[in-house]
């Protein structure tokens, strides 16, 4: 940001992509701003301000799902009724936890994705909850699972083009869906990020849904483990959320740095995975655990 | 780049570089309220409402500034509401250094404007980035309750 040359305002998402790709020089989207402030970066020569784009509605669908334009703000997210209202508030409780009330102003819900931190607080709650992301190149948009949509750290598949939002598909009826991160100070980055979503339905359960943030290279679903609990019998269910815990570690892959060891988070993971599964299928938390024993 | 904004009720023009910051922009134009603290958007000294949100003015570039409406203490110096915030401020000790104490003021001002009820825990959520290292924010959160209970 430091050596900007110019700061356009783009007035539509197709003004915004053309701005991209016809200013010379480098440039890139700025939403809420407050990853692009801190980054500091000196090789940006322009910024397209997508502020007055247009991309802050937040919708209801005929069909139940909810849509959430890219530059809605988390303080926007923490307090719409619609948003309080869908999934039991959890997207609504994730933005909530997110920075501090000045930061929740102006930050947005697309920048919070698009910058594809490991640790970004937003998305394992959308991944648990099967979010597709739709990405504009100027001509049309193209739908995208948001489990698809991170290719490494701060490595995305848009490719210049612009995120334009989200969709979140109905919730089947009696979801739950909760969400936990682990860090050392309110200030910090997180640890480790989990988040679940269950709904019972047939002879078992009919959505499952299982993510992990802060422990791999990009935020990850847990699908192995998702798949324990979508072929468990109620009977069961007790062991099958001890198994899904585990192969959600044995899917994570750590990183050693100052904050943790990648032993702990990998434990981490299943614990949260673990209390988060039992709390949302009404299993009592302080039960022994059917496998290991003891209270875990 | 030029920017048009109204700037504690004065219609103001200011001239920033293209990556400026808006904290920056502020203390040149003389609002030395806004503190240069952690400049990372964690302290909250450099709070400002924009649009009548509450922002960190050292992560907002001082474009978001254009067309809009900047409020800083200085612009709520007559506001009775804030003047009331003060007094119980002062009432309370909830000043020992002074550095956060602007910030603290404004969020705490929108916060008490939103309306509805305002538990301690709400005080705290809103205050939750304001860092303050002299008070250990018990007095300064009683401030608020302080100033909302004596709301008409
Ligand atoms: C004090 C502080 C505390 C924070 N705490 C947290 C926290 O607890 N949890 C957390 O997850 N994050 C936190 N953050 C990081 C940041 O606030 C969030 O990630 C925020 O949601 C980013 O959104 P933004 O609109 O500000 O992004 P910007 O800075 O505007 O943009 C970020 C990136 O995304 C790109 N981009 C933005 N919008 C689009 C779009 N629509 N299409 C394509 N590309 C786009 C930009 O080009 C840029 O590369 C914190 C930041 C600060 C300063
Ligand atoms: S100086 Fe801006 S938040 Fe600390
Ligand atoms: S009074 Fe000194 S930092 Fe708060």
């Amino acid at each position: 940001m430091r050596n900007l040359n110019a700061y356009l305002f783009a007035t539509s998402p197709r003004d915004a992509v053309r701005l991209l790709h016809t200013t010379a020089g480098r440039g890139c989207y700025l939403a809420g701003a407050t990853d692009l402030m801190l980054e500091r970066r000196a090789d940006l020569d322009f910024v397209v301000d997508l502020r007055r784009a247009g991309l802050d509605d937040v919708v209801v669908q005929d069909d139940g799902a909810l849509r959430i334009g890219a530059c809605v703000t988390l303080n926007r997210l923490e307090s719409d009724p619609l948003v309080r209202e869908f999934a039991g508030g959890a997207v609504a409780d994730a933005a909530a936890a997110c920075g501090n009330r000045p930061v929740r102003s102006t930050a947005t819900l697309g920048g919070n994705i698009c910058s594809a931190l490991p640790s970004a607080d937003m998305v394992p709650v959308l991944l648990a909850l099967d979010a597709v992301a739709h990405a504009f190149d100027g001509e049309s948009t193209h739908d995208i699972p948001l489990d698809e949509f991170f290719t490494g750290p701060r490595r995305t598949v848009l490719d210049g083009r612009l995120l334009t939002g989200l969709t979140l598909p109905a919730p089947q009826p009696g979801l739950v869906c909760l969400s936990r991160k682990l860090r050392r100070t309110a200030e910090d980055i997180s640890l480790v990020q989990a988040a679940v979503a269950v709904a019972r339905g047939g002879n078992g359960l009919g959505y499952v849904g299982i993510a992990l943030g802060a422990v791999a290279p990009t935020p990850m679903r847990a699908l192995a483990a998702e798949d324990i609990l979508l072929r468990a019998d109620p009977e069961e269910f007790e062991i099958a959320v001890a198994a899904a815990a585990e192969s959600a570690a044995d899917a994570s892959d750590p990183i050693d740095d100052h904050r943790a060891s990648a032993e702990y988070r990998r434990a981490m993971v299943e614990v949260l995975t673990r209390r988060l599964l039992r709390e949302a299928l009404g299993i009592d938390p302080t039960a022994e655990d059917p496998v290991h024993g003891g209270l875990r | 780049m030029k920017l048009t904004l109204s700037l504690n009720g004065h219609s103001t023009e200011l001239v920033a570089a293209p990556g400026a910051r808006l904290l920056d922009v502020l203390r040149d134009a003389g609002c030395t309220s806004v503190k240069r603290g952690c400049e990372t958007g964690d302290c909250g000294a450099c709070c400002v409402l924009l649009d009548g949100e509450p922002v960190n003015s050292c992560v907002v570039p001082a474009a978001f500034a254009a067309d809009a409406i900047v409020t800083t203490l200085e612009g709520l110096n007559d506001d009775p509401l804030m003047r009331r915030l003060q007094d119980c401020f002062l009432e309370a000790g909830a000043v020992q250094c002074g550095y956060c104490t602007p910030g603290l003021l404004l969020v705490a001002w929108q916060r008490l404007r939103e309306g509805g009820e305002l538990t301690e825990y709400d005080v705290r959520h809103a205050m939750s980035g304001n860092l303050c290292r002299c008070t250990g924010y018990a007095k300064p959160v009683r401030a608020v309750l302080d100033a909302w209970e004596a709301m008409p």
